[in-house]
């Protein structure tokens, strides 16, 4: 062997190790039978992940997260599909602006978002906190709507619109029929983008949660610091195989890489 | 509504923003017409099509169809097909689906749906790929299912922009054929955007030459190749000699030359005058030239003469004797050959 | 393109009068205060005085340091491991790939978490010094600027290798034999044939790893405890223990303008070789 066909597998496993490896480590850690988090596991058990399950605030703050991800993420397309529309289909004036400001969430620091939207919105308007956190969750998304929705617009033809117009569609059943079917990947590649973003958003949540309202990793970051036995670790690997396996599932159906 | 004009554009004025596209344009067109519009890139054809559709507001003017305005009325209630230069057909839906979609608006269903897509198809040779999805057929094919895809809403007037440039030489010779037998049968009228002078003279009944958003000539396709009646026209359909004219005198660079004793009558009263190649005559003639290039074309050869007119472009059969560079030649351009130009551009 | 101005407007303005009165506006207003004078009117002081507290430099200081060190450490990693990448087989090309960006889907909670029990008093990195003998008593690597910085790069090389992959894929393919024949070493080869080729996925990248590292939160916040502190934990403690809005401002308007400095800057890296090229 070389040097050169040595670096390539040695590269690899090492920056791979160094990758994956904290997370297996998780994993491994979740399912040990001692009382503090610790590797090697002490013991096997499945106590750790059966306790996840128990934890009351683990409960109310992974629904909270999973009402954000879901509804936040539908907001966003509901307002990011028509805007992406306008944007790719039509002589918008002022589409740079538009642009800029659908767009602007994901450069500004989730911290600062969060922290404006309290100041500025949640205690002069008297929001509650759920409205505010579902506000902040769809303006985080809807950069990444519009940004996965116009691709998709930009390489469908328009003319097949207004052949369907011509042929007795409305604008608007033209746009139903034929244009919503042919980004259907597009959109379900955004929805998914947005809801995992969402789902691991913790900056933006952060300043955002009141009594019994909190997002469940803002929740984890809490319980840790009172609390450090592996039941964090079984939640974060319950967390992972989600996620990994809602973009799996994706990649498999929609070739959701070609997306984002 | 009269027999002549089943289809007319009034006034018709077109803009992008406030730049105008076609400016007043007059025309009046036939039930069952066959109607090619031919002109230079940019010159309003595709403008002209889509306000037709109704795809695009009109500035000011009418267009009316079998006797109702429709200026104003939206695209989809209009009865008028187009046929897009890249087919644009659904790629979600099958071939089957495609055809059927404008039935199924119309809230056709059932057997009767299924019958008239199926005739659709038959029609244009497609039974067998019903079931395919448009990226698994060839140019060729798609064309065919957005021809079927038009025809089975029995639009009142079928419009096709550029309809065959997407093809290849062999098929476009077929296709011509396929659109020509589907409007015999039909009667349906169909306008077609070409810029082939060839294709426009093959296919129409009528041609109307285009030119900056304005109508040049109206004519049959033995007019428009015969009688040009513009010096654009006869430019764009091949005549090569055109000069103008002034008082029986003809202007070229070398100044005016009397052609009154050579002109039949009537002509004089032209502002130009023009000769393809061919009517050239070599060898007999008033006219003095010297040959200044010279090429074989299968069956003729052309030559290019410095003469007192300018450059002058002769086409003689390839069994002529030949002449060579710098030869002296003495030519004539018979003037009863000659095409009059009432305008010169 | 549809010219209907009216039917373009009310498709778009529902996203944008949303995204400017949710995010513009608040965001806005939170960076005017550190602006703002308590008698009215407009000061700078707010500035100076964050600036002249050493503790403030510090923290300011830091956050530049890592952010530095953790972009420069994720490209000297990141073009070895996209080299390794690209000159894999097809298949195994599109697991590894697979492999590196799978982090990406975990959450940055759990992620970071493991490192607390990997550098932890009693966590591997230690058990294994002290059983190898190197050390005696358990080191102190958690709540350091060295946690922060593997917590980062850990979090951030993913996009840094993405990005060189791509550039890797689009060089052209002859030009590293061709450089190889003309009798380059390897060296000469990286720096004169694939680093000018690649700048833009390195900019890219770059900018990435860089503003991800300023505006992270959760990573100094677990692996730099309360006392290492980053620009983002300092903001939220100057939220949440002190109730000082005004130095919030400020810190989340230093922030912002080092992302957009950054961003600018390094797009201007990626332009100034375009503008060389363009000559030709
Ligand atoms: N969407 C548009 N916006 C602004 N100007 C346009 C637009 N489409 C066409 N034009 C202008 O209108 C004029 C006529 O264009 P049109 O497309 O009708 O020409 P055409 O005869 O179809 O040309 P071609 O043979 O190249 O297809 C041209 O000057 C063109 O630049
Ligand atoms: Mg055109």
């Amino acid at each position: 062997m070389t040097a050169r066909s040595l670096f390539i597998p040695i590269t690899l496993l090492l920056v791979i190790a160094f990758l994956i490896g904290p997370f297996l480590i998780i994993v491994a850690a979740s399912f040990s039978a001692g009382e503090t988090l610790a590797f090697p596991p002490q013991g096997f058990s499945l106590r750790w992940i059966a306790k996840v399950f128990t934890v009351e605030s683990f409960r109310a703050s992974f629904g909270m997260s999973l009402f954000l991800a879901i509804g936040g993420t539908a907001a966003a397309l509901v307002l990011g599909i028509p805007a992406s529309y306008a944007l790719s289909r039509y002589k918008l004036p002022g589409a740079e602006i538009v642009r800029t400001v659908v767009s602007a969430p994901i450069i500004v620091p989730g911290i600062i978002v969060g922290l404006a939207l309290l100041r500025y919105i949640v205690v002069p308007f008297q929001v509650g906190i759920t409205l505010a956190l579902f506000l902040a969750h769809t303006a985080l998304v809807l950069p990444y709507a519009v940004r996965v929705v116009s691709a998709s617009l930009d390489n469908l033809r328009s003319d097949i619109e207004e052949a369907a117009v011509l042929l007795g569609s409305s604008r608007l059943g033209a746009f139903f029929r034929v244009v919503m079917p042919n980004i259907r990947g597009g959109i379900m590649s955004a929805f998914i983008l947005g809801f995992v973003t969402s789902f691991n958003q913790v900056p933006v949540s952060l300043f955002l949660s009141g009594p019994g309202v909190r997002t469940l990793p803002v929740d984890m970051i809490a319980y840790m610091e009172i609390v450090f036995d592996p039941s964090v670790a079984a939640l974060s690997s319950l967390l992972a195989f989600l996620s990994i396996g809602i973009v799996f599932i994706a990649e498999r159906f929609l070739g959701f890489s070609r997306y984002v | 509504m009269s027999d002549a004009s089943y289809l007319s554009l009034e006034k018709l004025t077109l803009a992008y923003g406030d730049s105008v596209a076609v400016a007043n344009l007059d025309l009046n067109i036939r039930k069952g017409e066959l109607i090619a519009l031919l002109g230079p890139s940019g010159c309003g054809k595709t403008t002209t099509m889509r306000a037709i559709a109704g795809l695009l507001p009109v500035k000011s003017g009418h267009v009316r169809l079998d006797g109702a305005d429709i200026t104003r009325v939206p695209a989809n209630k209009r009865a008028v097909g187009l046929m897009f230069q890249s087919y644009a057909l659904f790629p979600h839906l099958s071939v089957y689906e495609n055809v059927g979609f404008g039935l199924k608006l119309k809230g056709m269903r059932g057997t009767e749906l299924d019958t008239k897509v199926k005739s659709g198809l038959k029609s244009v040779g497609l039974s067998d790929f019903a079931n395919r999805k448009p990226a698994e057929l060839s140019g060729g094919q798609q064309q065919r299912v957005a021809l079927a895809r038009s025809m089975v809403m029995e639009p009142k007037v079928l419009l096709l922009d550029e309809p065959l440039s997407n093809l290849d030489a062999r098929l476009r010779l077929e296709m011509r054929t396929e659109l020509q037998r589907v409007q015999k049968e039909t009667g349906v009228t169909m306008i077609f955007v070409t810029h082939d002078q060839a294709e426009a003279l093959a296919l129409a009944d009528r041609i109307v030459v285009m030119k900056s958003g304005k109508i040049e000539q109206i004519g049959s396709p033995e007019d428009i190749y015969n009688r040009p009646t513009s010096s654009f026209v006869a430019d764009f359909v091949g005549f090569e000699n055109i000069f103008p004219l002034e008082n029986g005198k003809m202007k070229t660079s070398a100044g005016l030359i009397d052609l009154s004793g050579h002109l039949s009558s009537g002509a004089p009263s032209a502002a130009g005058l023009a000769w393809r190649p061919r009517m050239v005559t070599l060898g007999t003639g008033p006219f003095q030239g010297t040959v200044r290039g010279t090429s074989f074309a299968g069956d003729s050869r052309e030559y290019l003469l410095d003469s007192a007119f300018g450059p002058i472009k002769a086409e003689v059969e390839a069994s002529r004797p030949t002449h060579a560079l710098g030869d002296a030649l003495v030519f004539d351009l018979p003037a009863e050959k000659a095409a009059p130009l009432s305008r010169f551009v | 393109m549809f010219q209907n101005r009216a039917e373009a407007l009310a498709l778009a303005l529902p996203a944008a009068i949303f995204a400017a009165t949710v995010f513009l506006v608040p965001v806005v207003i939170l960076l005017s205060d550190g602006f703002r004078a308590p008698a009215g009117g407009w000061t700078i002081s707010a500035y100076t005085d964050f600036f002249s507290n050493p503790l403030n430099q510090a923290v300011f200081l830091r956050t530049l340091r890592l952010g530095a060190l953790v972009t420069i450490a994720s490209a000297v990693i990141g073009y070895a491991a996209a080299f390794a990448i690209v000159s894999l087989e097809p298949g195994a090309k599109g697991k590894v790939t697979g492999l590196v960006v799978l982090p990406l889907m975990i959450s940055p909670v759990a992620r970071t978490y493991a490192w607390i029990v990997i550098l932890g008093r009693t966590g591997i990195v230690n058990q294994a010094f002290q059983a190898l003998g190197i050390t005696e008593a358990p080191l102190r690597i958690l709540f350091s600027e060295t946690a922060i910085f593997i917590g980062l790069l850990q979090l951030f090389l993913p996009l840094m290798i993405i990005s060189l992959i791509s550039a890797l894929e689009n060089m052209p393919k002859d030009a590293i034999p061709a450089a190889r024949v003309l009798g380059a070493n390897w060296f000469q080869v990286f720096w004169k044939v694939v680093l000018p080729l690649t700048k833009e996925g390195l900019v890219i990248g770059g900018t990435l790893v860089f503003t991800g590292s300023l505006t992270a939160y959760i990573t100094p916040a677990i692996l730099g405890g309360s006392k290492v502190l980053m620009l983002e934990t300092l903001l939220y403690q100057q939220v949440a223990v002190s109730n000082n809005f005004v130095a919030a401002s400020v810190i989340a308007f230093i922030l912002i303008v080092m992302s957009f400095a950054a961003n600018i800057l390094l797009k201007r890296v990626a332009t100034a070789r375009n503008k060389q090229r363009s000559p030709q």
